[in-house]
């Protein structure tokens, strides 16, 4: 036994990036490159009428200019490809004329020098004709509103995805009478919720160099989440085969679900393969955050009703998601959105509606939770509501009500790889203070506190909970899984094994739990082993993305998997043996389109969270003065790499919830600087954090792995906001909650959220 | 960013001599150099004022302190130990709640109450506001949480300065030396209201550069609070703060300056406020009678009403403090 599993190595590539030598895209090179600039559109809905490059093309040292007319196929996208690479007359895609975002590409300008590349791009003479705007997700359904995408076709790989008007797609899920329901309910709970937008705010902004390599592909060497799958959408918009495209994830700054769709790999692989040069593009801060997706912004209208035991028996849920200009992976989020905007919950009658909208707003894409924040921040806030109107502990009620095996959700099959809400529940609960009492739970009294001298009548104190699960992978009838190969070496042992494999570390360590689980397996050191990673030139088949949580129990298996078969090899004296292999996760279903029916996924994660805050009444201010999470993570590969990600996990979600505010008034961008959208700093971040990893394995984990990257996420959003009601006796129902909100919803006594619902 | 070219100043007269509408000073360029990158100014020539000694250096004379404009707000926020720097302790905080470690560093006072206003639509090198030649202020009928709730008339940014608020309630002066010699104008005088395409709306001509602020002392019975609120803890811009200053002789208030920010175009003075204090012993109902005449006049716009209630509140927390302050020394604790 090497007992490399379970153990807190130190990560792969911290002594390259803590001594600066890891070299992020940005800091690639060659002798003979060009700069590229994009030219943005920098306006909401507009048709470009024509472009004219005379001028900028008269610049000292342009090399080249594209636009529309240049792409062979015109057109990208993950789930569907209803974005023009560049946008404007000419390419021969219907509506590639349009810009739909302030975001939008319009042309790439190639020139010896990024000033000169610069100076270009600010003398392209572009006509438009503007064309009216829509950014309110409710005005965009009614009769009459500008329409984002006339005339598209309905999609065979992706039934969900609408054609009719403005609607990306629809969920539904109707289970059990709710007629039956609403007459057991002694209790219902109505509420209105919004959740805002996110900025990923990774550390490093877009960037990537494209080149012809040895071999005469077009190599591209981004950041990205799914090398593979960027390989597709360059390939299909050059018009040429996949093979001739390659491309290379060298250390990556951060993801979060912003890399999971394409910035600047399409129209750099396109200018290196008509230059046959290097090309390099590296974009600020301001052209990140305008030229990205977004987390979903959604509004929620939720009907709950328990019997007065606290039995839950019926919930209505309606959700409307501004899916911005395009579709990115609106339809896989509200996926999630839909399974988990009833909680974690066993109710036996349930109606959800959940819509995707098409707006002129940036596009929202996959971000940290991929929809299930959101699901879980208007379920656990009714939750806790309910728990107050039945005059529960919110513990109590939880206990009561939590999903177990076997039990089935509103899909109406169980949750599949063992079901441990309780356990987090529980030990999340008796951590923060809760007691079990004869009579039941019993909540910590809250204390009152002086802080640097403000006075006691002004700090209000509160301590609230929530609960959140999430699934492991895409799924929802999508076939997972994840290529890798491995070779052994040496002659009476292993002396090397070469583990290949497309999985990206997007950050959070991926590739040293992936080296530790290949050490296990084969039963050798970690020296031993050595990861090839991250490029499509070596990797011909497809990892996966690294995003829903997903790459160490997919990676995991792949290598459990190919290591036995390697090792069998080996005894059978095959030097080196080499063996590729796919792992395919068990198999699940889609939703059902009229009663949502299905078995969309065959893991989860689960999570419980316990807040406690100081709100200032007299200036608005919030101060989290401590989180206590319990994580059921499986099997902790590495524990400190997990305790790293659920530390991570409730800054960003702090973040969403308190400061961080991105703001667009009709499609612009108000907030394009990381001085006006404000994320944490160390000096916001909870004073006291405990981590609680929970470890309930999952029969068909490696080695009892769930995923985990994402669930920390999820419950601290209505936890803090059950916080607040706790310490000021008013729920307020959309964040940020920055002073001026706070003060607001305590002067009217909760939130008056209006939305156009029919 | 438009091209330009760089020079060092060799001396002061000589970079009097070449400023101009298209020549402009560079201090620490923590402003400067973001608007440029974004093309909201697009100057020639920069002249660095760094190479100027006489600009550096912060000294007490007999009546007051001389802070040359090139005092970095670190500089100002952890001054030598001693106990004359208390004087300045309002200033001292004001700094030290400015901005980061990193841009504290590089951030002079002279650059600093001539930075520009941080209102998003002038920032957006897309909209073109009344501030930069436009023909309304856009933020009146816009997203304007962040705006003018005091004063404003055309246009409804707010001074983005902490030192500024400071000095104001310190009864500075800038001094600005341009090619017709040396003026000095009181914090009040030297903001005025905000121009298009001017220097920020000060009244600075394009040939002047601040020398120095000084500040006359203190009275040994006088003490001052700063009181900053954000959305966030650190590094980000005042919401809405309070510099009090207050002298205290024999239990009651014989001079009071009130000075909020985040809330005009300028510091601004709360002469009601004052008013209230002047005379009263620091009681719970006098504090309270100053918090709420503090924002007499206000007019708020869609969204920034609660400002009047957040300047009320920084007020009287700054009240509070001196209380505890002038408290702990008459019983000679602390
Ligand atoms: C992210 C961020 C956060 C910030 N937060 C805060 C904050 O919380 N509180 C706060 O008060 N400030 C804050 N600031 C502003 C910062 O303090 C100012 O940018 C800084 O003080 C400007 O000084 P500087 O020396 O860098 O000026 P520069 O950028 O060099 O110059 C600014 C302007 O002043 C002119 N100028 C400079 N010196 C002189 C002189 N001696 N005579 C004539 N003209 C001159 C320049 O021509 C230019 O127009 C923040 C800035 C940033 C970028």
């Amino acid at each position: 036994m090497t007992e490399t599993v379970g153990r807190p190595w130190v990560r792969a590539d911290a002594r390259a990036k803590v001594t600066g030598q890891a070299k992020f895209p940005g800091d690639f090179g060659m002798a003979d490159m060009v700069h590229a600039k994009i030219l943005f559109a920098d306006r909401p809905h507009a048709r470009v009428v024509s472009i004219d490059t005379s001028e900028a093309a008269q610049v000292e040292g342009v090399v080249a200019i594209f636009t529309a007319q240049d792409v062979p196929v015109n057109e990208y996208g993950l789930q569907t490809a209803d974005q023009p690479v560049l946008c404007g007359p000419g390419s021969g895609k219907p509506g590639a004329d349009v810009v739909r975002f302030v975001g939008d590409q319009v042309a790439l300008v190639v020139a010896d020098t990024r000033a000169a590349a610069e100076q270009a791009r600010g003398l392209m003479e572009i006509t438009y004709e503007d064309l009216p705007v829509v950014s309110d997700p409710f005005e965009a359904l009614k009769p009459g509103a500008p329409q984002i995408h006339p005339g598209r076709e309905a999609s065979e790989l992706h039934p969900e995805l609408s054609t009719e008007g403005n609607f990306i797609c629809h969920h539904q899920i109707r289970k059990g009478d709710m007629e039956a329901g609403w007459a057991q309910a002694d209790v219902v709970v109505e509420g209105q919720y919004h959740t805002p937008g996110q900025e990923h705010a990774y550390l490093q902004p877009e960037a990537g160099l494209a080149y012809i390599d040895d071999e005469g592909r077009v190599a591209v060497v981004v950041a990205g989440q799914w090398a593979w799958e960027d390989q597709r959408q360059i390939a299909h918009a050059l018009d040429i085969p996949v093979e001739e495209i390659r491309v290379i994830y060298p250390a990556i700054g951060g993801a979060f679900g912003g890399r999971e769709d394409m910035s600047v790999q399409i129209v750099l692989a396109l200018a290196a393969y008509r230059l046959q040069r290097p090309v390099k593009i590296t974009w600020t801060r301001e052209e990140s955050i305008r030229g990205h997706c977004k987390r979903h912004p959604m509004w929620f209208r939720c009907k709950w009703g328990a019997t007065r035991e606290g039995e839950l028996v019926a919930a209505e849920v309606q959700v409307v998601a501004d899916g911005g200009a395009y579709c990115y992976t609106t339809n896989k989020v509200l996926g999630n959105t839909t399974i988990t905007c009833t909680g974690p919950y066993a109710f036996p009658n349930a109606k959800v509606d959940v819509d995707g909208v098409y707006t002129n707003n940036p596009p929202s894409g996959a971000m940290r939770g991929f929809g299930a924040p959101q699901g879980i921040f208007a379920a656990e806030m009714q939750m806790n509501k309910l728990a107050e109107a039945l005059g529960m502990d919110p513990v109590a009620l939880r206990m009561r009500n939590l999903l177990q095996d076997e039990m089935p959700t509103t899909t109406g099959t169980p949750l599949a790889g063992g079901v441990h809400l309780q356990e987090v529940t529980e030990r999340c609960a008796l951590a923060a203070g809760w007691e079990r009492a004869e009579e039941g739970w019993r909540k910590p009294a809250a204390k009152g506190v002086a802080l640097a001298g403000r006075p006691k009548e002004a700090m209000r104190t509160g301590m609230g909970m929530a609960v959140g699960f999430k699934n492991v992978g895409f799924s929802f009838g999508y076939q997972e899984n994840c290529w890798l190969r491995i070779e052994l070496r040496g002659e009476d042992d292993i002396e090397r094994a070469i583990v290949t494999i497309g999985t990206a570390d997007v950050g959070q360590g991926a590739h040293t739990v992936l080296q530790q689980m290949a050490a296990e397996a084969l039963q050798v050191s970690m020296e031993r082993v050595s990861l090839e990673a991250s490029d499509t030139g070596t990797s011909p088949g497809s990892s996966g993305s690294a995003s829903a949580s997903r790459t160490t129990f997919m990676a995991g298996n792949a290598i459990r998997e190919a290591a036995a078969l390697a090792l069998d090899g080996w005894r059978e004296g095959e030097r080196p043996a080499v063996v590729e292999h796919t792992y395919l996760a068990p198999e699940t279903t889609p939703l059902d389109p009229d009663t949502g029916e299905g078995f969309p996924n065959f893991a989860y994660g689960y999570v419980a969270q316990v807040v406690e805050v100081v709100v200032d009444v007299e200036t608005g201010e919030l101060r989290v003065r401590r989180v206590v999470c319990a994580d059921d993570v499986g099997k902790a590969i590495n524990p400190e790499q997990v305790e790293g990600q659920i530390e991570g996990g409730v800054v960003q979600a702090m973040g969403w919830v308190t400061c961080e505010n991105f703001i667009a008034q009709a499609g612009r961008v108000l907030t394009p600087h990381l001085s006006t959208y404000l994320i944490p700093t160390i000096a916001d971040v909870p004073e006291r954090m405990e981590t609680i990893i929970v470890e309930k394995p999952d029969p068909r984990g490696p080695w009892g792995a769930r995923g985990m990257g994402e669930m920390p996420f999820l419950p601290l959003a209505p936890a803090l906001l059950a916080a607040v009601h706790d310490a000021t006796g008013v729920w307020i129902d959309e964040f940020p909650l920055t002073p001026e909100r706070v003060l607001r919803s305590l002067r009217d006594g909760g939130s008056l959220l209006e939305c156009d619902w029919e | 960013m438009k091209p330009f070219t760089y020079a060092a100043a060799s001396s002061l007269e000589d970079v009097v001599g070449a400023l101009d509408e298209g020549c402009r000073p560079l201090a620490g360029g923590t402003d400067l150099l973001g608007l440029m990158k974004t093309g909201i100014r697009g100057p020639e020539r920069l002249v660095s004022l760094k190479s100027i000694e006489a600009l550096e250096g912060v000294e007490r004379r007999e009546d007051g302190w001389r802070i040359g404009a090139l005092t970095t707000l670190s500089e100002l926020a952890s001054p030598a130990r001693g106990g004359e720097q208390r004087e300045l302790e309002v200033l001292s905080r004001a700094a030290a709640e400015s901005a980061s470690p990193q841009l504290r560093n590089a951030a002079t006072i002279g650059g600093n109450l001539l930075q520009w206003p941080r209102c998003w639509y002038f920032r957006n090198w897309l909209t073109r506001c009344w501030l930069k030649g436009g023909d309304r202020c856009l933020a009146a009928g816009g997203e304007n949480r962040y705006h003018a709730i005091l004063g404003a008339a055309r246009c409804h940014m707010v001074h983005p300065s902490d030192p500024a608020v400071a000095l104001a309630a310190l009864d500075a002066r800038v001094e600005l030396r341009g090619v017709h010699g040396v003026r000095t104008l009181k914090i009040d005088a030297f903001f005025g209201e905000p121009k298009p395409l001017r220097e920020n709306g000060t009244v600075v001509e394009r040939d002047e550069v601040i020398t120095a602020v000084v500040v006359p002392r203190p009275s040994r019975e006088s003490r001052g609070v700063y009181v900053k609120l954000a959305e966030r803890k650190v590094w980000d811009f005042a919401l809405v703060s309070a510099a009090v200053q207050i002298e205290m002789t024999e239990g009651a208030v014989t001079d009071a300056a009130i000075v909020l920010g985040g809330v005009a175009a300028k510091p601004w003075h709360a002469f009601e406020a004052e008013g209230r204090l002047v005379g009263e012993a620091l009681t719970g109902t006098a504090m309270e009678a100053a918090a709420s005449a503090a924002t007499a006049g206000a007019v708020s716009l869609s969204q920034n009403g609660y400002k009047i209630e957040l300047a009320e509140g920084a007020v009287r927390e700054a009240l509070r403090r001196l209380q505890r302050t002038f408290g702990s020394e008459s019983t000679g604790v602390g």
